[in-house]
């Protein structure tokens, strides 16, 4: 009896020791994020949430906050990851800041003009005179806009530009402006959900004007500094590599990239109907991924058509609003090979800033970003 | 040694005849020391240059936007917008503060609203004031009157709350009326809470009215600030840091100024928010 208790301490204890030294070999990492909590950080959320990051050891906590007060953080050290836009980049080493761009989440810039239908305005030189809301003359909407008007030969003096906040689908709706910059993953949905519950005046719907479809410009992604690529590049590759994963993971299954969200959003739209119904979708959509290991990027695109299809015909657009977003910006996210940003893109991010005034001077752009840290799938 | 001792003491009172009154140097040595701790940090890098930039960068830059124009552009948008707010927040904190300390009645409907706004942020409401009055300078305005609002209508209250009963029924005693009591006692007696109200609220108002610039301008010292730190210029941060502060002391001295053309030096009193320090009859009764 005596052994028997002594074989169950002894086995308690090397539990005790074995647990200890797993949590000791946890590192702390706090990721910075812009922002307020919100679904379209689902791909970290998934990350986190699958447990990708805790296989290489990291042990993640996430901080939202104004994005230059992010890249002071991570330039100085206090913190190691962030996630950034490339033309703050850009602006952060112009003025000395030591940090690098690994890892394009955003494969294409989701700024556009958003222009109600009953216009008839469908290109940006029909804007031509109107008046046109930004939120302010300042981050991604006002580069965005830039970047559009110089590719159609066009300058701000030839709109009427209205700053407006980040209130376009109430300046639109109640007819203060006649087109507006917006993130095309996101209030484009909320002007259509408000136009369908006819609380929109006379819009019924918009068409937006991509700015992708003009300038090849670099949008979000993760930065790190320099001290940290050079003193632990193993960390780079780890938080690269597990957020990669996660983003791979919501592209190919919303419904299940939706539910982990929900426990990091609040208010997230859910009734147990629609939770009943995504969980049952998740199950099928890995059932399917397990079926088709060689799906391809058309074949999961069409899973998620239909699984939207799906939902719309058993519940509201205000339920679904949310969603949606997601759905929106996994088109944004959404490449052949995730991750990697081009020296192109990058410089046409620096012409369009220059031409706005606010970079005194030309950067060492190589030296701005690198691709050694995505992963490449192994085929 | 007691002619050397002599000799010392000599040498002070020649000092004190020079400079006349030495006190008025101290917050210059203050301000000097602070310049000296803040290069002795930047020397030893504790933190990096772009975070915490040597006083001569900020200077540059500070020289820089007074050529270009820059700061002059920026400082008279916020410094406009402050005063009007400030004028219609003391106008308004006053006249209602006065009314409440008349009627009890008044005041037993107001005082939960108005202790509930008062201990509300700024920042909280600040968005939904750009959203109700637009993106211009009405906004901003109307954020630096509410923030001075509230402790110009507490002080108001505290003021006449706080004028000496003896005084009243003396005045009373004399046939006085209404506005005879308003004009010859009750202002006279309420000055010292109300300047001292004035002195916090001058400074509040700089806070309102950039408040609201932060959150949606297209001028002004707050908007300058925030694209200063979309652009990473941080030298030009502690130049519009700096200015602010300017302005909340510059605004300070001159109620200071008011204060002591005003009131004797024993009837001045030190602010607090609510104005609860005690007050003494003023000169002219």
């Amino acid at each position: 009896m005596k052994f028997a208790r002594l074989i169950l301490f002894c086995a308690l204890a090397a539990l005790v020791v074995v647990g200890g030294a797993a949590a000791q070999d946890q590192q702390d990492l706090t990721f910075f994020l812009t922002f307020v909590p919100n679904i379209q950080f689902a791909p970290l959320y998934v990350a986190i949430d699958n447990g990708y990051f805790a296989e290489v050891g990291i042990n993640v906590t996430i901080e939202h906050g104004d994005e230059p007060l992010g890249v002071d953080l991570i330039a100085s050290g206090q913190r190691q990851f962030g996630m950034i836009s490339g033309e703050q980049v850009i602006s952060a080493r112009a003025q000395a800041r030591p940090v690098v761009f690994v890892y394009e989440w955003f494969q294409a810039y989701p700024v556009g003009i958003a222009v109600p239908v009953d216009s008839g305005i469908t290109t940006v030189d029909g804007l031509r005179g109107h008046v046109v809301g930004i939120p302010g003359r300042f981050g991604a909407s006002y580069s965005g806009l830039t970047a559009l008007l110089s590719a159609n030969g066009l300058t701000e003096t030839d709109l009427q530009l209205e700053e407006i906040g980040f209130n376009a689908p109430e300046a639109i709706c109640t007819g203060r402006v006649e087109a507006a910059v917006v993130y095309s993953n996101n209030e484009p949905l909320q002007i259509r959900n408000r136009a369908a519950a006819g609380d929109c005046g006379s819009v019924t719907d918009v068409v937006v004007i991509p700015v992708s479809d003009a300038a090849d410009m670099v949008s979000n992604g993760i930065v790190t500094n320099a001290d940290t690529i050079a003193n632990d590049p193993d960390l780079v590759s780890s938080v690269v590599g597990a957020f990669d994963q996660g983003l791979r993971d919501t592209i190919n299954n919303p419904a299940a990239a939706y539910l982990i969200s929900t426990t990091y959003v609040e208010n997230l739209p859910m009734s147990d109907a629609l939770i009943t119904y995504l969980i049952t979708a998740a199950d099928d959509q890995n059932a399917w991924l397990n079926d088709n290991p060689d799906a391809t990027r058309a074949d999961v695109a069409a899973r998620r058509a239909d699984l939207r299809a799906g939902l719309g015909e058993q519940f509201t657009a205000d339920e679904l609003v949310q969603f949606d977003v997601l759905l929106a910006s996994i088109e944004f996210w959404d490449a052949d090979q995730l991750g990697m940003s081009t020296l192109d893109s990058w410089q046409v991010t620096q012409d369009i800033l220059s031409s706005m005034g606010f970079l005194p001077d030309a950067i060492d752009l190589e030296a701005a970003f690198t691709n050694d840290f995505v992963p490449v799938p192994t085929e | 040694m007691f002619m050397q001792a002599n000799g010392f003491y000599d040498n002070l009172r020649v000092l004190q005849r020079r400079i006349p009154n030495g006190r008025a140097l101290t917050p210059v040595i203050g301000v000097l020391a602070l310049f000296v701790f803040w290069q002795v940090v930047t020397l030893l890098e504790l933190y990096p240059a772009f975070i915490i930039p040597p006083p001569l960068a900020v200077f540059e830059k500070f020289v820089e936007v007074v050529q270009d124009g820059r700061l002059w552009l920026h400082t008279s948008t916020t410094v406009s917008q402050m005063l009007v707010g400030l004028g219609i927040g003391v106008s308004f904190g006053v006249v209602l503060g006065y009314c409440m300390a008349k009627w009890r009645i008044l005041e037993d409907v107001l005082s939960p609203i108005v202790l509930a706004f008062q201990s509300t942020p700024v920042v909280a409401y600040a968005p939904l004031l750009v959203i109700w009055f637009g993106s211009g300078s009405t906004s901003k305005i109307v954020t630096s009157a509410l923030i001075v609002f509230f402790p110009m209508l507490m002080n108001t209250i505290v003021a006449l709350r706080n004028v000496p009963v003896h005084q009243r029924e003396l005045i009373r005693s004399f046939g006085a009326n209404g506005f005879e009591t308003f004009f010859k006692l009750e202002i006279p007696a309420s000055l010292p809470v109300l300047l001292s109200g004035l002195k916090v609220s001058a400074t509040l108002a700089v806070i309102g009215a950039v408040v609201g610039e932060f959150i949606m301008a297209q001028a002004g010292l707050g908007f300058w600030i925030k694209l200063a730190r979309d652009q990473y210029d941080t030298p030009l941060v502690w130049v519009g840091i700096l200015t602010l502060a300017f302005i909340a002391r510059v605004m300070y001295g001159l109620v200071a100024l008011l204060e002591r053309r005003l009131l004797v030096p024993s009837a001045q009193i030190t602010p607090t928010p609510y104005g609860d320090g005690e007050a003494r009859p003023p000169r002219r009764t």
